[in-house]
């Protein structure tokens, strides 16, 4: 018999989430919200890649595509009204990831999950290239968005508000994020993991559901990327390429694919180790080396990422690796 | 008509450029299945090589003779301890080869400073036909990549070794039960994979310059190449990057005609080769070539 | 200047990663707990320090020019230390690394004003690293900010102060002076960012003024390494001169393919208002002889100042790779801490960002680098002098020059 162990952590980082900023400075409470709004991102990777086996290296295409969007509401027309940033936030991401999975996950055959990656990498890339090169958006510049987020004529300036205002949004989604897995559709999901092909025997339009998922997690990192735009005052070309598409990844790998909670800790635990060693010089040139070596060390020894020390395997609910699941045929 | 020979001439080298760097990728995805994000690297270590014998005062052209072996031994070494852990989970290769070529790239980057540098190529300067000058240096790479890749398939059709790594290309497992040595086969496949991108860093970085993003810069590219020729075969790949290295200079030229230069700008051009090459994956997903016979 | 050559052979890589650690703590630099570097002076006031914050790219892409920075804002604010500071109260640099990467320095940059509580930032290299501060710093952070590197204009936010010369200060004197050597289409490959295209803008202007032609104007991928279509194009148009834009990575493969072209041995000439002396690490000399540039420093400019302050520059920074040159922003950088020194004492020791900024509105300085220089009124912009050198042999020989030039921004 297993313990659930899933719900104590969870209970904890919900604590922890309420209580930080009466602990932090001004500064770090700062530096806390840009970590949950990542973590808005790798729950998107979470629930494409930890649930529904689809391997992307696109959210930051998403991300930064809503960020570029509510940056353009901001300068060309002067909106910054937080109850619009949003759902222009949700809207670019949901519409941008659904064309993507019209792309390429849809079709008359099901795609090998080789060229999903591999198509949304090169769609995140042609992205980032287009964009710095287009004078309209900054080139490769990017924006700086000088008015604060504002709700009437209240400015949101980044601080103790902001970090509550998008640690409910996280609550928010990590909750419609739950449900969804557990869900019916969750269901369906989940056996697509097991076996894609019997599951499609029987009947499921399993790609309809992919493309469901793929489209719901575009929407949230779009969601993360508006929020991002207004509260570092700046977006740019690196806000929407590969680079932020595979840190995406690694927070999701490094907390633990398939948990939800995962991506959360991974973000906290690397953009904390980060902005440690950012301090050190020794560390600074060599930081992008450490995160490669932790990112190869969990992919070949702990696939299951931190979690994977404290939840047993029965709780995590997608594991997709080394791990030779018993029942595939090959 | 000296246009027309001018724009093949460019077109053809950088062509040979992509599939020089592409051949080795190639073999290692259709082989294991694995696509190399570490790949780009291998062609940075290569180059960065070559960087090293022109700052010692040693001539260039030994830097590319040796550059291969050292970033084959390098190759092999990945493999025995990380690559072959990861053989039945391709998805876990690529994020593991993204980490290495990662932990590669940011050690270069510091070791030379995060700067551009010149290498000057072994034979500078230009021939000349009737009025018309190429680059000798282009030159010498389409001469070579043809001599390379005839000696590829030569290696792979004609001898035995090559006949058994064709097996294990079709059908890895048919080839276990027939006794091949998988293994071996494996680590010297990919370490010929890695020499081979090594001798292309090492050829091209003349053309370009040294830095630590090198490699990056053909990498969607390169990758683009192999499904676009289909994994599975060596000469897939060949052609994949070929039709892909003539259309990068293809496009660019394409805005000589009067109507397009003013709607194709140079960077949409080379955003169009992309979404080009995935859309004609989509409908051809198992590439132009099929897993077939050489 | 055979030194100079022996030291373009020399290995870059490990001493500028020396230069990182080991000398930030020889020098005397104090590392700061989580992230920032400060250089404490070794004397007090009653007032207190007057906190002065770099933020500029010590790793990454640009770290070769950052780095440079530093240096130089290091010599500049030990002489003002030296000498007792200002009016009497001693500066303290603190120095955040931008990481060439805007998204990072964003966080950075917080710290120095939140943290750190400077009174006045100056930094940012590349225009992208200064719209991504810019926020921060002036809006946000409501502190000033002086930026160093020569740029494309059209910067006109208030309290922000730019150091480094304009596109017209750049442009004015050569392209009358490069028409009147014969030249009269011109083509001008560009790299696809906001500083070409501004400063082809302005040359175009200029250029047409003075009856010339612009028979190509492209813009490329910062990596593009195909140039075939466009020197083709360079060829057939029969193009003068090159006012080259492009930058590296695409500068290598785009000089040696104009150079194999034949378009210099036809008599074509080049112009790049970046190239300065650290230009033969990463352009090839048959590239880069009797190519012009216009700056507003050269190490071969005859001001007794300027020769006296690379003198004392290499003799703090003894082989370092760093050169003193105008295209690393350290020129800027040097005048706008001398700028601040200005504006403190004619506000009379009053830090407030509103007080010292009207001050620096209307002030000369009868030495810099290359020269004396002033602000304009109304401008944050400064007027100075500015040179044509042309290169031989790895060397730049000035060949013009012209006083005062103003900014001619934000007028």
């Amino acid at each position: 018999m297993y313990k659930k162990r899933l719900p104590l952590v969870e209970a904890v980082l919900l604590v922890l989430l309420i209580v930080a900023p009466l602990f932090l400075n001004d500064f770090l409470t700062v530096i806390a919200t840009r970590m949950l709004i990542l973590a808005l991102l790798a729950i998107s990777f979470d629930l494409c890649w930890g649930y529904s086996g689809i391997m992307t290296f696109g959210q930051g295409l998403f991300f930064g595509m809503a960020g570029y969007a509510v940056a353009l509401f901001a300068n060309k027309l002067g909106f910054v009204q937080i109850w619009g940033v949003i759902p222009i936030g949700i809207f670019t991401g949901a519409v941008v990831s659904f064309l993507l999975a019209w792309l390429l996950l849809l079709g008359k055959k099901p795609p090998e999950i080789i060229f999903v990656a591999l198509g949304t990498l090169t769609f995140s890339y042609a992205a980032e290239r287009l964009v710095s090169g287009w004078y309209w958006v900054g080139g490769g510049n990017g924006m700086s968005i000088f008015d604060f987020l504002s709700l009437g004529s209240f400015e949101i300036e980044a601080g103790r508000l902001f970090y509550y205002i998008a640690a409910f949004i996280l609550l928010i989604v990590y909750l419609m994020s739950r449900f969804l897995v557990r869900s019916q559709l969750g269901l369906v999901l989940a056996g697509t993991r097991q076996n894609e092909k019997r599951l499609a025997f029987l009947g499921y339009r399993v790609r309809t559901f992919k493309a469901i998922v793929f489209t719901f997690a575009g929407a949230i990192a779009g969601l993360g990327g508006a929020l991002y735009a207004h509260h570092e005052g700046f977006i740019g070309p690196n806000n929407m390429g590969i680079g932020i598409s595979t840190m995406a990844v690694l927070y999701a790998l490094f907390g633990g694919a398939g948990t939800l909670v995962g991506p959360i800790v991974g973000v906290l635990a690397i953009e904390s180790i980060s902005f440690t060693l950012s301090g050190m010089d020794e560390f600074k040139s060599y930081w992008p080396v450490i995160l490669g070596v932790i990112l190869l060390v969990v992919v070949t020894f702990k696939p299951d990422g931190l979690l994977g020390f404290i939840l047993s395997r029965r709780e995590r609910i997608g594991t997709f690796g080394s791990e030779k699941n018993d029942d595939e045929p090959k | 008509m000296d246009e027309i020979i001018k724009i093949t001439f460019d077109i053809l080298s950088f062509s040979c450029i992509m599939v020089l760097i592409v051949s080795g990728l190639a073999i290692i995805a259709s082989l294991m299945g694995i696509f190399n994000f570490a790949h780009g690297e291998f062609v940075l270590l290569g180059a960065y090589t070559t960087y090293l014998f022109q700052e010692a005062g040693l001539p260039v052209w030994a830097g590319m003779l040796v550059a291969p072996f050292v970033v084959g031994a390098f190759g092999l070494f990945l493999e025995a301890t990380i690559i072959r852990r990861f053989y039945n989970a391709a998805i876990v290769a690529m994020l593991a080869t993204y980490a290495i070529g990662l932990i590669v790239r940011e050690i270069v980057r510091p070791l030379i400073g995060g700067r551009f540098w010149r290498v000057t190529e072994p034979i500078p300067g230009l021939f000349e036909i009737g009025d018309m000058s190429f680059s000798i240096w282009r030159g010498v790479i389409i001469i070579l990549t043809i001599i390379i890749m005839t000696g590829c398939y030569l290696f792979l059709a004609k001898t035995n070794y090559g006949l058994k790594i064709r097996g294990a290309m079709e059908n890895p497992a048919l080839a276990r039960a027939s006794g091949i040595s998988t293994t071996k086969l494996y680590s010297f496949t990919f370490a010929f994979g890695a020499a081979l991108a090594g001798l292309a860093g090492a050829l091209m970085v003349p053309l370009y310059l040294l830095f630590a993003d090198l490699g990056l810069r053909f990498l969607v590219m390169a990758f683009l190449s192999v499904m676009l020729g289909g994994v599975g075969t060596f000469e897939g790949p060949v052609l994949g990057s070929a039709l892909i290295g003539a259309l990068v200079p293809g496009f660019q030229w394409l805005r000589e005609l009067p109507i397009i230069v003013d709607i194709l700008s140079p960077i949409f051009s080379e955003v169009l080769v992309f979404i080009t090459a995935i859309i004609i994956v989509k409908f051809k997903p198992q590439g132009l070539i099929k897993r077939g016979r050489l | 200047m055979d030194n100079n050559q022996n030291r373009y052979r020399s290995n870059p890589s490990r001493r500028s990663f020396l230069l990182g650690s080991s000398a930030l703590t020889a020098a005397g630099w104090i590392a700061a707990g989580t992230g920032t570097f400060v250089l404490k002076p070794n004397w007090a006031h009653a007032d207190g320090h007057i906190k002065m914050g770099i933020a500029t790219d010590i790793t990454g892409a640009i770290g070769a020019s950052g780095n440079t920075c530093w240096q130089v804002a290091q010599l500049a604010v030990s002489q003002i230390n030296d000498a007792g500071g200002i009016l009497g109260r001693p500066i303290e640099l603190i120095l955040e690394d931008t990481a060439s990467d805007p998204g990072v320095a964003v966080g950075n940059v917080r710290r120095l004003i939140q943290k750190h509580e400077v009174d006045v930032v100056l930094g940012g290299i590349t225009s992208a690293m200064r719209e991504a501060i810019k926020n921060p710093i002036t809006k946000r952070g409501k502190t000033l900010y002086l930026y160093p590197q020569l740029y494309e204009g059209q910067e006109c936010t208030s309290h922000l102060y730019c150091t480094g010369p304009t596109p017209y200060q750049q442009c004015s004197e050569l392209i009358p002076y490069l028409i009147k050597q014969g030249n009269k289409r011109f083509a001008m490959p560009s790299a696809n960012y906001i500083w070409p295209q501004l400063l082809n803008k302005w040359t175009r202007r200029i250029i047409e003024e003075n009856g010339g032609e612009v028979v190509l104007e492209e813009y490329f991928p910062l990596d593009q390494v195909e140039y075939s279509a466009t020197v083709g194009k360079i060829k057939s148009e029969k193009v003068d001169h090159v006012f080259l834009t492009i930058i590296p990575p695409g500068l290598g493969p785009f000089g040696k393919q104009l150079f194999e072209s034949g378009f210099q041995k036809e008599g074509g000439t080049v112009s790049c208002v970046y190239y300065d002396e650290n230009s033969p690490f990463y352009v090839e000399p048959y590239a880069l002889e009797d190519t012009y540039s216009c700056l507003d420093f050269f190490h071969s400019v005859n001001d007794p100042f300027s020769k006296q302050l690379v003198k004392d520059y290499n003799a703090m920074f003894k082989d370092t790779n760093y050169l003193l040159t105008a295209g690393t922003a350290s020129t800027g950088m040097y005048r706008g801490i001398k700028l601040y020194e200005q504006g403190v004492i004619a506000t009379n020791g009053d830090l407030a960002r509103e007080a010292v900024s009207e001050a620096l509105d209307n002030i000369s300085v009868p030495e810099g680098p290359g020269g004396p220089y002033k602000t304009v009124p109304g401008t944050g912009h400064c007027a100075m002098n500015m040179y044509i050198a042309q290169n031989k042999g790895g060397d730049w020989n000035i060949i013009s020059s012209a006083n005062m030039v103003p900014p001619n921004e934000c007028a």
